[in-house]
């Protein structure tokens, strides 16, 4: 017998039988790994990494198996159904695809008739690789507003790096980073945005140097040269102390601060501003040890930051992002081999204009909800979720009357859940697609079966900007289930806006290819396409920005009367912000740390998922529990000014014992409550969405941070189950 | 797709030796091992358990790891001789079979296991445990766990003398602690 290979899908057909193979990309998290799917009598049978993917060369997450389990899930909703109850009884009816899309655009209709497209909001969440869809919907139909995570996840990072230095620099870890700062950031479970935790792994089985920045022990800070454990939400503070140690030592790049740089000399000022005698007493890290970081970033070349959601869901958001640009940049790691890329996507019709933001009237642009008071986030198509429930409960500035909720679930995932809740009861349309009847769903006149990306024949991740594109190929067909591509388009011809859209999807697909000057069916035939690779565009192009420099004093946030050089700003409901807060609440509690297994609030109801995690879980240092009276695996409370929770404890001395750590996304699709016990464990019951709390430029709701205090929900000699 | 390390030819008639090892310094703990052991035995089974080590209460933080826990497949396996039914045995590959037709459930094999990998079917009551996927391997197939899914790459399967030379390899490249 030959030697063992790995992936051998020649042998996997013959030994198992299976009838075809489908390479396609999954889409279980916010990325597309490159899988391969076994089919076996019409069914999915097994699925694995593709070897030949550039992008995970063959691995896989728990979540990427998982959608086995997804696709052909008992509780899977498989054909559109309308509510039949009061709001959140759980009763529905089935009904047609016709009636349930007709009634929709009915609704539309009459609402944008009544008071304008701006009272029709359409959301996404996690985005199944339907936003530039659901923006062109949005913006065909003539409504400004588009509910979505962007105000604090991802958004962030594009409108930051898009202002500052022209694109969003993605790690370059083909080219083996020599030292790699992970910052606010899990990416061997999470796999964030262009990122994946292979690539990762391999730079250091390369031999790269690791920094940690987390508040929290990770596997990855147990590996790091140097651990920052930093107090959480003082990112922008450690980062300019860093700066502050990097010029003060001459060690950041002379040549290319001196051409490549707007703002310098205010931005030294700004840093001098940040010596480490007052970074160590903000960040509770070392100053010795931040030193150490700073050096070894600078000095070690090429070095790139792998950054992520945790210095997003912050109210200084914007300065965190930018404080790390600054990082990246004045070290030199600015699009260079093994440093940070501004990759190029191929020369297809990018997700802008397939967004058709040029189509919204400036008008109705004008009336995007926030948009005079988060301008930043406004420009980028974003806004704040409270606004729209103002609008929904207050009809301020103007009244939202229908919700079109397109895989999301904001009961769960947005702050201040009770403010969500209300909005979504009293709103007078909900329409909801998804693959459960989620918290949200729950409370909607009408749910769409949504497809699984097993389902569903798109072009992945060309709104990304890690320079691929993926052809992502339908193998299954489940019920009556759509993607939300197909469904949009045909709602389009419905509310009469179908000029701007397609007889069938699929000549969508070919409009986004044809500057290619290929089709959907010949993309089809190919494993990937990749745009050209070029490193220092800068020398000949300059940066995308208004100087075509990198700008660290940013014109962009000056013309809009923000502070145009990144600061630190002590978040609200901390020690610091709020000492009185603070003797009633006596720990920062850090919410929703990455696990495996989860996306957001997805995957509850996958018992190979569930299984790996069963009930919500809040880590607690040793002292506190012993000074709490919490044990190991006791239910206990977690309680702000706003709600109580409930989460198992479990101890975990890896961190600072005035932090506690709880999980996010929580609620139980078993439970027998319609609603799925939407408040029981989800940490949103105690975040705060107030806009003094919010970032001011993305209008991003500090939702990682807030004060607690907890206690065993079970008074101590009695038992719970 | 790559050959696996150390697939050198071999003299014909030499027994070729299958073995799982796991270079726990890379191990990141997101499971997806396990969940890829689920999915070989159609979700019903898992045979394989991911654990979190440590932090120690001194925080020293560098005994915070991950553990595979999962057959080794030992070369003297005290399972064997443990079970008074004979339903554990070992191959010439070294591969050991639990027969779960055999066995009566007495759990003798779980205490003689020093590894802890041997667990309980309540509902079969009967004990389980890797059989290396042999339905693979014998059909020329890697076990699904060291099958290329394992971000970090630290599960390797093949000749154990072969695999430690290339963790050392590897590790002798690493600058992280």
């Amino acid at each position: 017998m030959a030697d063992f290979k790995y992936s051998n899908v020649t042998r996997e057909m013959e030994v198992y039988g299976y009838d075809s193979v489908v390479k396609s990309f999954c889409r279980m998290c916010h990325g597309g790994c490159g899988v391969l799917v076994y089919v076996k009598d019409g069914r999915v049978k097994k699925i694995a990494g593709d070897p030949d993917c550039p992008i995970n060369h063959g691995t896989l997450c728990a979540k990427g198996i998982g959608s086995i389990q997804l696709a052909y899930h008992p509780d899977r909703l498989t054909h559109p159904v309308r509510r039949v109850g009061p709001r959140g009884s759980g009763k529905w009816e089935r009904i047609s695809w016709d009636e349930a899309l007709d009634t929709i655009a009915e609704r539309m209709l009459r609402y944008k008739d009544a008071y304008g497209a701006e009272s029709v909001v359409l959301g996404y969440g996690t985005g199944r690789d339907n936003e530039a869809v659901v923006y062109r919907f949005a913006n065909t139909f003539g409504s400004p507003n588009v509910l979505t995570a962007g105000h604090f996840c991802y958004g962030p990072r594009l409108a930051t790096t898009i202002i500052t230095c022209g694109s969003n620099p993605v790690v370059d870890y083909e080219n083996h980073p020599k030292c790699i700062m992970v910052w606010g950031n899990n990416l061997v479970f999470s796999n964030p945005d262009s990122y994946k935790g292979e690539p990762f792994s391999a730079a250091l089985d390369e031999g790269a140097k690791l920094i940690c920045v987390d508040p929290r022990l990770t596997r990855i800070a147990s590996r790091a040269n140097i651990w920052l454990r930093l107090r959480p939400a003082t990112d922008a503070a450690l980062a300019l102390g860093m700066c502050n140690v990097i010029i003060r030592e001459g060690l950041y790049d002379k040549e290319f601060v001196e051409n490549y740089v707007h703002g310098w000399g205010p931005f030294v000022k700004r840093v001098s501003e940040w010596p480490l005698d007052r970074v160590e007493q903000i960040t509770w890290a070392p100053k010795k040890q931040i030193e150490e970081a700073a050096r070894l970033f600078a000095t070690t070349k090429p070095a790139a930051i792998q950054w992520g959601v945790g210095i997003e869901i912050q109210a200084n958001l914007t300065n965190n992002d930018r404080s790390l640009i600054a990082l990246m940049g004045i070290t030199g790691n600015l699009d260079v081999p093994g440093g940070q890329v501004l990759f190029q996507t191929p020369n297809v019709r990018n997700v802008g204009s397939f967004g058709a933001h040029g189509m919204l009237s400036r008008e109705q642009f004008a009336k995007r909800l926030g948009g005079d008071q988060f301008r930043l986030a406004a420009r980028f198509g974003i806004i704040n979720p409270k606004r729209v429930w103002d609008a929904i409960i207050e009809e301020k500035p103007y009244p939202v009357k229908m919700l079109f909720l397109i895989s999301t679930n904001p009961i769960s995932t947005r702050a201040n859940s009770a403010e969500v809740f209300r909005a979504l009861e009293k709103v007078d349309f909900l329409a909801v697609s998804d693959f459960f009847i989620t918290p949200s769903a729950a409370l909607a006149d009408i749910v769409l079966p949504t497809a699984t990306w097993l389902e569903m024949d798109y072009i992945a991740d060309f709104w990304k900007r890690h320079g691929y594109i993926l052809p992502r190929r339908k193998v299954i067909q489940v019920g009556e289930c759509r993607s939300d591509h197909e469904m949009l388009n045909d709602l389009a011809h419905r509310v009469g806006i179908g000029q701007y859209w397609w007889s069938d999807f699929q000549q969508g697909l070919d409009h986004i290819l044809e500057p290619m000057g290929i089709s959907w069916k010949q993309f089809k035939e190919m494993d990937f396409i990749r745009g050209e690779v070029k490193y220092r565009k800068y020398r000949t192009e300059g940066f995308s920005t208004p100087t075509r420099k990198l700008e660290l004093y940013s014109t962009v946030l000056e013309k809009m009367a923000y502070d145009p050089l990144p600061q630190y700003h002590e978040p609200p409901g901390s020690p610091y912000s709020a000492p009185e807060l603070y003797k009633e609440y006596p720990y920062i509690l850090v919410s929703g740390r990455r696990i495996p297994g989860f996306f957001c609030s997805e995957g509850r109801q996958i018992p190979c998922l569930r299984e790996l995690q069963p009930d919500p879980v809040v880590e607690i240092h040793p002292e506190t529990a012993e000074k709490s009276g919490i044990k190991e695996g006791d239910w206990v409370i977690i309680e702000s000014p706003r709600g109580k929770i409930r989460h198992r404890a479990r101890l975990f001395a890896g961190m600072d014992p005035r932090i506690v750590f709880a999980q996010h996304g929580w609620w139980f699709p078993e439970s027998e409550d319609p609603m799925r016990g939407w408040r029981e464990s989800n940490v949103n019951m105690l975040t705060d969405n107030s806009y003094e709390n919010c970032d001011p430029a993305m209008g991003g709701t500090a939702i990682r941070t807030l004060l607690c205090r907890i206690y065993p929900e079970v008074p101590q000699g009695r038992s719970d189950k | 797709m790559q050959d696996l390390p150390g697939g050198t030819a071999r003299e014909v008639g030499q027994v070729r030796k299958h073995a799982l090892v796991i270079d726990h310094d890379a191990c990141w703990g997101c499971r997806t091992c396990e969940v890829a052991c689920a999915q070989e035995y159609d979700f019903k089974s898992k045979f394989l358990l991911v654990t979190e080590e440590g932090p120690s209460q001194d925080n020293s933080i560098h005994d915070y790891t991950y553990r595979v826990n999962v057959c080794r497949h030992c070369e003297d396996p005290p399972c064997v001789g443990a079970c008074p039914e004979e339903a554990i045995s070992q191959r010439d590959d070294g591969i050991v079979v639990l027969d779960a037709d055999r066995c009566t459930g007495c759990r003798s094999c779980i205490e003689a296991c020093p590894y802890e990998v041997i667990a309980f079917d309540e509902e079969q009551q009967v004990a389980q445990k890797c059989n290396l996927c042999r339905h693979r391997v014998d059909n020329g197939l890697i076990p699904a766990c060291a099958d290329n899914v394992c971000l970090a790459h630290c599960i390797y399967f093949g000749e154990p003398a072969d695999i430690e030379a290339t963790i050392e390899g590897k590790r002798k490249k690493r600058q992280t602690i």
